[in-house]
């Protein structure tokens, strides 16, 4: 044991402690090579809501880069939150970043995601729409294909695909097509029920009243966040808004006007019975 | 048949033979089986060029074609062993053919009509002597100049080629000398092809025919080779290519590709066909069918452009063994290589961008167009879409506004409430109007578009909806109606 560590450890530093001094090289040798090659690390970097509420719930305090995440409306109605939460998440995490394409692949086969996006929606946002490039497939093997298709050519930043099934294998699959290349795939699920998948993190998007400015408009979208599953995290749920201008995730004041908005809510009840 | 011949009447033909089976002519069945053979014909030359109407006047319609086999004779073992073999593969098909080989299009359509012999081949520079003996008719003139002709005692070329040149042109049109001179190489004579000629062209016989898509692949990625180390030489890279598989039994079939930039990346193109040949095999029905096999593939770069060769770029993703694809080089070279790809699959018009355009009407101002790749000096331009802050649009948008039920207080006020797709919302909040007006430039003179008032509004659990009012409430329209337009995130 003794001649072995000895033999490892470097002859010139008097083998006080062998173990510790192997350490201290390797770690020298590491930082070497991180300095050398910037990009590399980066790209494994789990990427932070900046929010210290959400990001202590996912593991590394952020949402995993390489890695599958599906997005799912909480009603059927709640798919533009859908929509607009990932886009959120794309401006706020990948697209200050760097350059790079965004990919969207969207399904022209099912009437549940048939709205088209628009560009001046996304720039409303605050998502450059020229970044984009839009995908439509004719059946879902064609939108599984291009997503994995697009992971692979490790191209573009994100992807981003609307998918309403999905199996357990083919998500697999997906799941390691993003782990390989290191790029998010966000899977948009606008489906009823959801089979078992290997999604890194699972979010559940409902509507909620958007924050109003003093004069009354609307200024930032809200939504209910529920994270219902996270792999080596803890599930979660919150109200978050999004400032487009900012780029920035917030959370929403808890209960500022919400016995005012319940209030409102019956009386217009009240109305509309009336009338 | 018994005594047959071209230009007898009918009821004399009938009476001629029993049982004559008539057919009335058929002018564009015949262009396009013509055009079929010369499509065929581009595996001894890329240019082959079908008669056009005009050689010959007469009713019996085009019936040949030319091919530019210079530069490509040697291929075949000389001229003799070109025809030889383009005469047996077609009496294969049932064509009868009669083939000349002269160094004028002109000599040697005269030749292939007028000559005795069926095959011929004539040695450049013979062209007036062997064109003296023909009839006049082999010039490819005008009906009336060649009667004009005739019944001026001209009945050989040679007769008109010993005489002055002056009479002729005061006389008759100018296509006669122009004729003359076509036929004895003193003007040029372009020809049509029937495809465009590639600029890089690569052509494989094979010794047995091949049926499995697999191996048209392997053969392809072999012709993709030889044209990858020209293009490479030149300093090209190919935009465009088309592949054309010849059948045994005579029928092409033809598959391009276009790329988004030039390449010469074999994998790459390689690939592209693979794909194009699975989506035509799915678009069919049947699978990969190729028949009774492929007896010859030409692979051609229909389009190059200047590629400079470039020092590959080591990006951090290649270190780090993240990226395994076929397609290796700059960020640029392989977004266009995966846009290819996408397009390759699932068709063109599937692979697009958003666009701005100029317009305020919501549905109209913008506009999805392929996608590209951007030079890196485009990039760094300024985004071609307005600042973010200016107005607040839906994040969807419906692709037709749809018609909805709605209540407000007043007729020209906010909503209350509206009914849409079976579901009744309440109104929590609006936000508007936002007034935007038809474009009257766009439609006729005399009539108007009504204008639309948009409200954002939203519900009491939050659904952000884009809704607009048709018409100014009193001024056109005394009955407005409401229509849901996009929704917000």
């Amino acid at each position: 044991m003794a001649d072995t560590t000895e033999l490892l450890a470097e002859p010139s530093t008097g083998a006080q402690n062998p173990v510790e001094t192997r350490m201290a090289v390797r770690s020298a040798v590491v930082a070497e090579l991180r300095r050398l090659l910037p990009g590399v690390d980066d790209i494994r970097k789990p990427l932070p809501f900046g929010l210290p509420a959400l990001d202590s719930h996912l593991p590394r305090g952020g949402l995993a880069r390489g890695a599958l995440h599906e997005i799912v409306p909480a009603t059927e109605t709640a798919l533009p939150s859908a929509f607009g939460f990932v886009v959120a998440l794309l401006t706020n995490m990948l697209a200050k970043l760097s350059r790079g394409p965004l990919i969207f692949i969207l399904p022209g086969y099912t009437r549940l995601v048939s709205t088209p996006l628009s560009g001046h929606g996304l720039n409303s946002l605050g998502l450059d729409p020229a970044r984009i490039t839009l995908v439509e497939t004719a059946h879902r093997k064609d939108s599984l294909w291009a997503a994995a298709e697009a992971l692979h050519s490790g191209v573009p930043l994100a992807v981003t695909a609307a998918i309403d099934r999905l199996d357990l294998k083919t998500s697999q699959k997906l799941q390691l097509a993003a782990n390989d290349s290191g790029r998010p795939l966000f899977l948009i699920r606008p489906a009823p029920t959801l089979e078992a998948s290997a999604a890194a993190t699972r979010w559940r998007v409902g509507v909620a009243q958007a924050a109003r400015d003093r004069f009354g408009l609307l200024a930032r979208p809200r939504w209910h966040l529920q994270l219902e599953r996270c792999r080596n995290g803890r599930p979660g749920e919150w109200k978050v808004e999004y400032d487009h201008v900012t780029h920035r995730f917030s959370l929403a004041a808890a209960l500022a006007d919400h016995a005012l908005s319940r209030r409102s809510s019956a009386r217009s009840h009240k109305q509309a019975g009336r009338s | 048949m018994q005594g047959l011949a071209l230009g007898d009447s009918l009821a004399d033909a009938r009476a001629k033979a029993e049982g004559l089976q008539v057919h009335p002519l058929d002018t564009a069945a015949d262009d396009a089986a013509l055009r079929r053979v010369a499509l065929w014909a581009t595996r001894y030359t890329p240019t082959a060029s079908p008669w056009c109407r005009d050689f010959w006047d007469d009713e019996t319609g085009a019936d040949g074609f030319f091919l530019d086999i210079e530069g490509a004779a040697h291929l075949f073992g000389g001229e003799d062993k070109l025809i030889a073999d383009l005469a047996e593969r077609l009496s294969h098909f049932g064509l009868p053919a009669r083939l000349a080989v002269a160094a004028t299009p002109g000599a040697a359509w005269a030749l292939s009509h007028f000559h005795h012999a069926p095959l011929f081949v004539l040695p450049s520079g013979d062209e007036a002597s062997a064109l003296a003996d023909l009839p006049v008719d082999a010039l490819r003139l005008a009906p009336d100049i060649r009667s004009s002709l005739r019944r001026l005692g001209f009945k050989t070329v040679g007769a008109l080629l010993d005489k002055p040149r002056a009479p002729f042109a005061a006389r008759f049109s100018a296509q006669l000398l122009q004729r003359v001179d076509q036929a004895l190489g003193l003007l040029d004579e372009p020809l049509i092809p029937v495809v465009a000629p590639p600029v890089y062209h690569s052509l494989n016989y094979l010794l047995e025919p091949i049926m499995a898509q697999e191996a048209v692949i392997a053969r392809t990625d072999r012709l993709m080779q030889t044209l990858a180390n020209v293009l490479a030489r030149d300093d090209a890279g190919a935009r465009a290519l088309r592949l054309c598989l010849y059948r045994v039994d005579g029928a092409v079939e033809t598959v391009d590709i276009g790329l988004t930039l030039p390449t010469r990346n074999v994998a790459h193109v390689v690939r592209l066909f693979d794909l194009k040949l699975a989506a035509l095999a799915a678009a069919h029905d049947t699978g990969f069918d190729s028949e009774f096999g492929y007896e010859a593939i030409g692979l051609a770069v229909t389009r190059a452009e200047p590629m400079p060769a470039r020092q590959i770029e080591i990006s951090s993703t290649d270190l780090s063994g993240d990226s395994v694809g076929p397609v290796t080089g700059d960020a640029a070279e392989r977004y266009a290589a995966l846009i290819d790809t996408l397009r390759g699959r699932l068709g063109p018009q599937r692979v697009r961008r958003f666009e701005p355009a100029e317009s305020h009407i919501p549905e109209r101002a913008e506009v999805l167009t392929e996608a590209d790749v951007d030079s890196e000096d485009a990039r760094d331009e300024e985004s071609a879409w307005p600042l973010t802050d200016e107005k607040s649009r839906p994040l969807l948008l419906l692709p037709q506004a749809e018609p909805t039920e709605v209540t407000a207080l007043v007729p020209d006020g906010p909503p209350r409430r509206f009914c849409w797709r079976g579901v009744t919302y309440y109104i929590a909040g609006s936000q508007g109007p936002e007034r935007i007006g038809a474009e009257w430039w766009r439609t006729p003179f005399g009539q108007t578009k009504p204008t639309r008032d948009y409200y954002l509004v939203e519900d009491f659990s939050g659904h952000r909806f884009w809704l607009y009012r048709e018409g100014l409430y009193g001024r056109e329209t005394a009955d407005a109606r409401w229509y849901v337009h996009g929704l917000f995130a």
